[in-house]
C-alpha cells in the first residue's frame, strides 16, 4: 500500500534521513523503532508532506505521493496521528473529532465512526463538550487516535503514541491500536517503546541516524539481541 | 593589533564622508538643496539611534518619535520660555532623552516581540495628545537677531549643514564604539539568543537599558537640531507616526545593525521622498508616505536586513567561492594538570534537594533530589517529556522553582538570575545552537567570556583558550555561518567554557551527530572532565552515554526514578519499564 | 442634591455613549481579533482598512449615490455592510500576494522573526494606504450623513423632570448593527463548519494539514474576514463621525488595546475588550479633558500589557 524508496531528507546541513526504503502492505502492522534523532518523525513528516525530501520517492497505492499537496493527502486515506498529540486545544473534543472527519470519507461514515470511537474510548464520550486542551495526556492521545479514525482512513500512521504517558495508560493505547489492526486497518507505528512496537507488529524496521539498520518480521526482531544493544549500548 | 587596524578603515570612511558632505555644502547655493543636505544627516542620526536600540538588540521600536519629539520640545521650550540657547538646549534635550529611555525602557523591556513594538508605538502617540492638550500646537522658534550665533541661528545655511554633519559624525563614532566593543557584542548576543546570552553571564536587562538610554539621547539630539533648523515645531511633525516610521525605514532600508545602514538609507530615501514631495507634493499630497511605504514593503520582501547586508553577503559569497578547503579539526589538547585526574575531590559540588515545578496542572518536576560530585560526569536520562530540560532550566535560573533548594559550591542558587548563576561558575549549552552567522568563530565565543573578564584582550584570550580546549582553535577566524553541525556544537561548548565554569550543563550535545562525530565529542568531553570540570549531560543516545557517564540520574514524569552507575541502571526494572516498556522483560524471560 | 444629580446625569450620559461606542469598537476589535488574536499575525494596517471601509461606504452612498433606492436611512447602513465583502476581497488578495510571504509555514522556522517582518511589512502597507488615500480621496474630512446623525432620542431620567439622556440616533443604530454583526460572526466562527475549519487552522496548522484542511486557504479567508469586519465597523463609524485618510492611526491603538485586553485567541474577548476601551474612553472624559481621552487609552493599553498580558479572557499560555 505504501512504498518508500531511497528517501532522503536534509535540513540545512543536517541529513535526517539517508536513502531509506520500507514498505507497508495492506492490512499489515508495521513498526518503526529507534532512538531519538533517528529520523522517525522526519519520515512521517515526509509522508504527510510537511517536509520536503531531497531525494527518493514515496508511493501510496501506486500513486506518487510527492506530487500530491500536503493538505490533500488526508483525502487519499492517510491519517497521521502526530507526535505529541497535536490536538486542537482551543476546541472541544467533539469539534476535534469533527475536524478529523473533514475528508469526504469521514463525513460519509460519521455516525458509524463516532459510535466506534466512543466504544473504544468511553471517556471521550463523557468529555465530549470539554476543551481538548484541558484533557489529560492519555485522554488527548485517545482523542488524537479517535480523530485519526474519524476520517475512515486506509492507513493509520501513529507517531510515538506512548510519549509522556504513564505505562498503564500506554498499555491501554496499545491494546486499542492492536484492536484496530485486528479489525483490518493498516497501521504504521513509530515508537520509542520497543517492546510494545515489536510485540504487536507484523513487520518492523529499526532506524538509527537516518538509516535502516535492521528489519524483519515480528519473530526475527523479538529474538534479536541487537535491538537491546541499539538501545542501551550493551 | 588586529582590532586597531580594523578601526582605521571605518574612521577613514567617516572622515571622507564628512568632508565630502561639507564640501558639497560649500558649493550648493539652492536653498532647497541646502535644506536637503541638512536633513539627510539628521535623519541618518535618527536612524542610527533606532539602530542602537532596535537594530542591535532586535527589539523593534515603533516609538522613537517619542525621544525625537522630547528633544525638539526641550530645545523649543527652553528657548521660548527660558531664553536658553540651543547650544545648551540640545544637550539638555539629550538628558531628557536619556531619562525618557529609562522611564520607557524599564517597564517595556519586560515585554517581548510584538507587544514591545506596539507598546513603543503608544508612547509618542500619548505624548502627542498631551502636548496638543498643553497648547503647544505650533511653536515657532523666535528669531534672536541680537546674538544669532549664540542662539544657534545663522544666516549662512552652510553652518547648519556643518552642524548636522558634526552631529552625524558624533553619532557614527558612538555607533562605531558600540559596535566594536563589548556593548555591541552583548547586544548582538541578546538579539541572537537571549536565553543563551543570559546563561553566558550577560546581564541582558542592564544592556538593554543602556542601549535605550543611549538611543534616546541620540534621537533627542536629532530632534533638537531639527527644531533649530526648521524653526517651527508641531506635535505631529515630531511625535507623529511618520517620524517613527522614518527612523525605522532609514535604518531598515540601508542596513539593520550596522552603522553604515542608516547613512545609506537616509542618503537614498530622504532626497527621493523630499524631492517627490517638492515636485509633486501639490498635485499628489502624501507621495512621500507612499514612497516610504513601498520602500518598506520591497525591503522586507527582497532584502529583509537592508541593502548593506545584501550587497555585502553577495560580495562575500563570490569571494568565498575560491576559499581554501576546510581544515580538519585538530584533536583536542589533552592538557592535564598533574595529579588532578587521580586526586579528584569527591565532595558534592551541586546538591539538589526536593525541587519542584508545576505549570498550571502539569507537574513538570516533582520533588527531585540528587547530588553531583566535583569532577564527575553525570548523565540525565529519561523518556521524552520527563522533565529533563525543565530541570536544567531550574538549575540555570530560567525558571523559578516552586520549592526546594539548590546549593552549588556552598551558594544557594534558587532566586538568582541566570547571568548571576553563570558568574558563580555554571555554564550551559543549549539544544539548539544559535550562532552569529556573520561573525567569526572567535567573536561568537568571546561573549561567553564577558562575565568573567573586564577587558577585551583578556576576553579574547579566554575565548582562544576555550577554543583550544575543544579543538577548534584552527577555525577561530572562520565565519560561523559555514560551520558543520559538529563544529557548531563545539563552538557552543567553547562559548560556555570561555566563562571558565566549574560545572557544565549540556543539553543534548550529541543530537543530530553521526557516529564518528559523536566519538569526537566524547573525546572532548572526557578531556574536559579530566581537567577537573564537572559535567552534567542530558542525552538520549544511550550507546554513547553508557561509555561516558560515571553515573546516571533517570527522570520519569518529573520524578527521579533511579540514580546509579550505568551497569545498574540499564538492568534496573523501573528503567526498563520507563524506557523499553514493561513487556520487554516478560517477553525476554519467556524467550 | 442637584450637583449629584448633574453628576449622575453626566455619568450616565458618558456610560451610554461608552456602551454604544464600545459596541462599535468591539466590532472593530473582533476584526483585528481574528487576525491578531487567532492567526497571530500582526497587522499594523488594520486602522487603514477601517478607513477604507469608511470611504467605501462614502463613495457607495454619497459619492456615486448607488443606494439611494434604499432611502436615506437604510442606505448608509447597507453601504457599511457591503463594505464587508468588498474589503474581504481586498484582504484575501493582499494575504495571497503579500502577507503570506511573511507568515505561516515559510517563516515558522524563524523564531519571532516572522513577527518582525509582519510588523514592518504591514507598516509599509499602512503608509501606502494612508497616503494613497490622501492622494485619492483628498484631505477634506468627509462623512456619511443620515437623517439620524443629528437627531437623538431623549430618555427622561426618572428622578428629575429636567434631566434626560440623549442618545444620538446615528450612534445608537450603529451600535446595534455592530452587535448584530458581531453575533452573526460569532455564530459563523463557532458553529459553522467553515468557522471550525478556520479555528483549527489557527490553533495548530500542522495538525490541520494532517486533517486535510487547506491551511493556506483558511488563512486567507480568515484574514479577509478580519479585514471585512473591521471595514464594516468603519462604515458604521462613518455614519456619525467625520473622517479623513489619516483616521486609521487614531484607531490602531484602540483596536490593539481592545484585543489585548480581551485576551488573545478569544473573539468574544476581543468584543468585550473593545467595549471596555469604549467605556474607558467615554468615562475618562469625566475626569480628563477631551483631548486626552485617547492618551488615557494608551495608558490603559500599557497597563494591561504589563500587568496582565493575557487579558481578561485569554489563557496564560503566553509563556516567555
Amino acid at each position: 500500500m505504501l512504498a518508500v524508496e531511497s528517501l532522503s531528507v536534509a535540513y540545512g546541513g543536517l541529513t535526517a534521513l539517508c536513502e531509506i526504503s520500507l514498505a507497508v502492505r495492506a492490512g499489515q502492522f508495521v513498526s518503526i523503532v529507534g532512538p531519538n534523532g533517528a529520523g522517525k518523525t522526519t519520515l512521517f513528516k515526509a509522508i504527510s508532506g510537511t517536509v520536503c525530501p531531497s531525494g527518493g520517492c514515496i508511493r501510496f497505492e501506486e500513486r506518487d505521493l510527492l506530487a500530491v499537496a500536503p493538505s490533500q493527502r488526508a483525502h487519499l486515506g492517510i491519517a497521521h496521528v502526530a507526535e505529541g498529540r497535536q490536538i486542537f486545544g482551543s476546541m472541544t473534543v467533539m469539534e476535534n473529532l469533527e475536524m478529523g472527519a473533514y475528508p469526504q470519507t469521514g463525513r460519509r461514515d460519521w455516525g458509524r465512526n463516532l459510535e466506534r470511537i466512543f466504544a473504544m474510548f468511553p471517556i471521550l464520550a463523557e468529555r465530549r463538550g470539554q476543551a481538548a486542551g484541558t484533557l489529560s495526556g492519555g485522554e488527548q492521545q485517545m482523542l488524537a487516535i479517535g480523530r485519526g479514525i474519524a476520517s475512515s482512513p486506509r492507513l493509520l500512521m501513529l507517531d510515538e503514541p506512548s510519549m509522556g504517558l504513564a505505562p498503564v495508560v500506554a498499555d491501554l493505547i496499545f491494546e486499542r491500536i492492536s484492536d484496530l489492526h485486528r479489525d483490518g486497518l493498516t497501521i504504521l507505528l513509530v515508537e520509542q517503546r520497543v517492546a510494545e512496537a515489536v510485540q504487536s507488529c507484523d513487520f518492523g524496521y529499526v532506524l538509527e541516524t537516518g538509516r535502516v539498520v535492521l528489519e524483519g518480521t515480528h519473530q526475527t526482531l523479538l529474538s534479536d539481541n541487537r535491538i537491546r544493544s541499539f538501545y542501551l549500548g550493551m | 593589533m588586529r582590532a586597531r587596524r580594523k578601526l582605521i578603515a571605518p574612521l577613514l570612511v567617516i572622515a571622507i564622508v564628512a568632508m565630502a558632505w561639507i564640501g558639497l555644502g560649500m558649493i550648493v547655493t539652492n536653498s532647497y538643496y541646502q535644506l536637503m543636505l541638512t536633513l539627510v544627516p539628521i535623519w541618518a542620526v535618527m536612524g542610527l539611534s533606532w539602530n542602537l536600540l532596535s537594530g542591535y538588540t532586535g527589539l523593534i521600536s515603533f516609538g522613537h518619535a517619542a525621544f525625537f519629539g522630547l528633544g525638539a520640545y526641550t530645545v523649543t521650550i527652553a528657548l521660548v520660555q527660558f531664553d536658553i540657547t540651543p547650544w545648551i538646549g540640545i544637550p539638555l534635550g539629550m538628558v531628557v532623552g536619556t531619562v525618557a529611555g529609562i522611564v520607557i525602557g524599564y517597564p517595556t523591556f519586560r515585554l517581548r516581540g510584538h507587544y514591545f513594538a506596539l507598546s513603543m508605538l503608544a508612547y509618542p502617540m500619548a505624548l502627542l495628545y498631551v502636548f496638543v492638550w498643553l497648547g503647544y500646537q505650533e511653536v515657532p522658534l523666535p528669531m534672536k537677531r541680537e546674538a544669532p550665533g549664540f542662539y544657534m541661528q545663522f544666516s549662512d545655511y552652510r553652518v547648519y549643514i556643518a552642524l548636522a554633519v558634526g552631529l552625524l559624525v558624533v553619532s557614527l563614532l558612538i555607533s562605531l564604539a558600540v559596535e566594536r566593543s563589548r556593548f555591541g557584542m552583548s547586544l548582538t548576543a541578546i538579539k541572537q539568543n537571549e536565553p543563551a546570552a543570559e546563561a553566558a553571564g550577560i546581564d541582558t536587562l542592564a544592556w538593554k537599558m543602556r542601549a535605550i538610554m543611549l538611543s534616546g539621547a541620540v534621537a533627542a539630539a536629532a530632534g533638537g537640531l531639527y527644531a533649530v533648523v526648521l524653526l517651527v515645531v508641531t506635535p505631529d511633525s515630531v511625535f507623529g507616526m511618520l517620524t517613527s516610521a522614518q527612523a525605522l525605514i532609514v535604518a531598515l532600508f540601508g542596513g539593520v545593525g550596522t552603522l553604515w545602514g542608516p547613512l545609506i538609507g537616509a542618503a537614498i530615501l530622504i532626497p527621493l521622498s523630499e524631492t517627490l514631495q517638492a515636485q509633486l507634493g501639490d498635485v499628489i499630497p502624501g507621495i512621500q508616505g507612499v514612497v516610504y511605504g513601498i520602500a518598506i514593503i520591497l525591503v522586507v520582501l527582497l532584502a529583509p536586513e537592508g541593502i548593506f547586508w545584501r550587497v555585502r553577503d553577495r560580495l562575500q559569497r563570490s569571494q568565498a567561492a575560491g576559499a581554501a578547503p576546510m581544515t580538519p579539526v585538530a584533536p583536542p589538547i589533552a592538557a592535564l594538570a598533574p595529579g588532578q585526574a587521580s586526586s579528584r575531590n569527591r565532595r558534592p559540588i551541586l546538591a539538589v534537594s526536593g525541587i519542584s515545578k508545576s505549570f498550571g496542572g502539569l507537574r513538570a518536576v516533582v520533588n527531585a533530589s540528587f547530588e553531583v560530585a566535583d569532577g564527575e560526569i553525570v548523565g540525565i536520562i529519561g523518556p521524552n517529556g520527563a522533565g529533563k530540560t525543565t530541570l536544567f532550566n531550574l538549575l540555570n535560573g530560567f525558571l523559578a522553582a516552586d520549592g526546594g533548594k539548590v546549593v552549588f559550591a556552598g551558594r544557594e542558587l534558587i532566586g538568582l538570575k541566570p547571568n548571576r548563576i553563570c558568574r558563580l561558575g555554571i555554564g550551559r549549552t543549549f539544544q539548539v545552537v544559535r550562532a552569529f552567522p556573520r561573525l567569526s568563530v572567535l567573536n561568537n565565543v568571546v561573549v561567553g567570556a564577558y562575565a568573567t573578564t573586564t577587558n577585551d584582550p583578556d576576553a579574547f584570550a579566554a575565548a582562544s583558550a576555550a577554543l583550544a580546549q575543544v579543538g577548534l582553535i584552527g577555525r577561530s577566524d572562520a565565519i560561523a555561518g559555514g560551520l558543520t553541525n559538529k563544529e557548531l556544537r563545539l563552538m557552543e561548548l567553547a562559548r560556555a567554557l570561555a566563562g571558565r565554569p566549574r560545572l557544565l550543563l549540556m543539553d543534548e550535545p550529541l543530537a543530530g551527530l553521526a557516529s564518528q562525530e559523536i566519538e569526537d565529542m566524547l573525546v572532548v568531553i572526557r578531556a574536559l572532565a579530566a581537567q577537573g570540570m564537572t559535567v552534567v549531560i542530558i542525552e538520549h543516545t544511550m550507546r554513547a552515554m553508557v561509555r561516558l557517564a560515571e553515573r546516571f540520574v533517570v527522570l520519569d514524569h518529573g520524578a527521579i526514578l533511579a540514580v546509579g552507575q550505568p551497569s545498574e541502571i540499564i538492568n534496573d526494572e523501573g528503567v526498563i519499564e520507563a524506557y523499553l516498556g514493561k513487556k520487554w522483560a516478560a517477553i525476554r524471560a519467556r524467550g | 442634591m442637584t450637583s449629584l444629580g448633574t453628576f449622575i446625569e453626566i455619568f450616565l450620559q458618558a456610560l451610554i455613549a461608552g456602551i454604544l461606542i464600545g459596541a462599535i469598537y468591539g466590532l472593530m476589535c473582533v476584526g483585528l481579533g481574528i487576525i491578531f488574536g487567532v492567526m497571530r499575525v500582526i497587522n499594523f494596517a488594520q486602522g487603514e482598512f477601517l478607513m477604507l471601509g469608511m470611504y467605501f461606504t462614502f463613495y457607495l452612498v454619497v459619492g456615486f449615490n448607488m443606494l439611494s433606492f434604499l432611502g436615506p436611512v437604510v442606505g448608509p447602513y447597507t453601504g457599511a455592510l457591503l463594505a464587508g465583502p468588498a474589503l474581504f476581497a481586498v484582504g484575501y488578495v493582499l494575504h495571497r500576494f503579500l502577507i503570506s510571504r511573511v507568515t505561516g509555514v515559510s517563516v515558522a522556522g524563524t523564531e519571532g522573526e516572522g513577527h518582525y517582518a509582519q510588523l514592518i511589512l504591514t507598516l509599509g502597507l499602512a503608509l501606502v494606504l494612508q497616503n494613497g488615500g490622501l492622494i485619492l480621496f483628498g484631505s477634506t474630512p468627509q462623512s456619511v450623513r443620515t437623517p439620524l446623525s443629528a437627531r437623538a432620542w431623549e430618555i427622561p431620567l426618572l428622578y428629575d423632570a429636567n434631566a434626560s439622556l440623549f442618545l444620538n440616533k446615528a450612534r445608537a443604530v450603529a451600535g446595534v448593527v455592530s452587535v448584530v454583526v458581531a453575533v452573526a460572526l460569532y455564530w459563523l466562527i463557532n458553529r459553522s463548519r467553515l468557522g471550525k475549519t478556520l479555528r483549527a487552522a489557527a490553533d495548530n496548522a500542522a495538525a490541520a494539514i494532517y486533517m486535510g484542511i487547506d491551511v493556506d486557504r483558511a488563512y486567507r479567508i480568515a484574514f479577509g474576514i478580519g479585514i471585512g469586519i473591521t471595514a464594516i465597523a468603519g462604515g458604521l463609524v462613518a455614519t456619525y463621525n467625520p473622517f479623513q485618510p489619516y483616521i486609521g492611526l487614531d484607531f490602531v491603538i484602540i483596536m490593539y488595546a481592545g484585543v489585548v485586553l480581551g485576551g488573545m485567541g478569544s473573539i468574544l474577548g476581543a468584543f468585550w475588550g473593545g467595549m471596555t476601551i469604549g467605556l474607558v474612553q467615554q468615562l475618562s472624559t469625566l475626569v480628563l479633558p477631551t483631548q486626552l481621552q485617547n492618551a488615557a487609552i494608551f495608558v490603559v493599553f500599557l497597563l494591561i500589557v504589563m500587568v496582565r498580558p493575557q487579558g481578561l479572557f485569554g489563557r496564560a499560555t503566553e509563556r516567555v
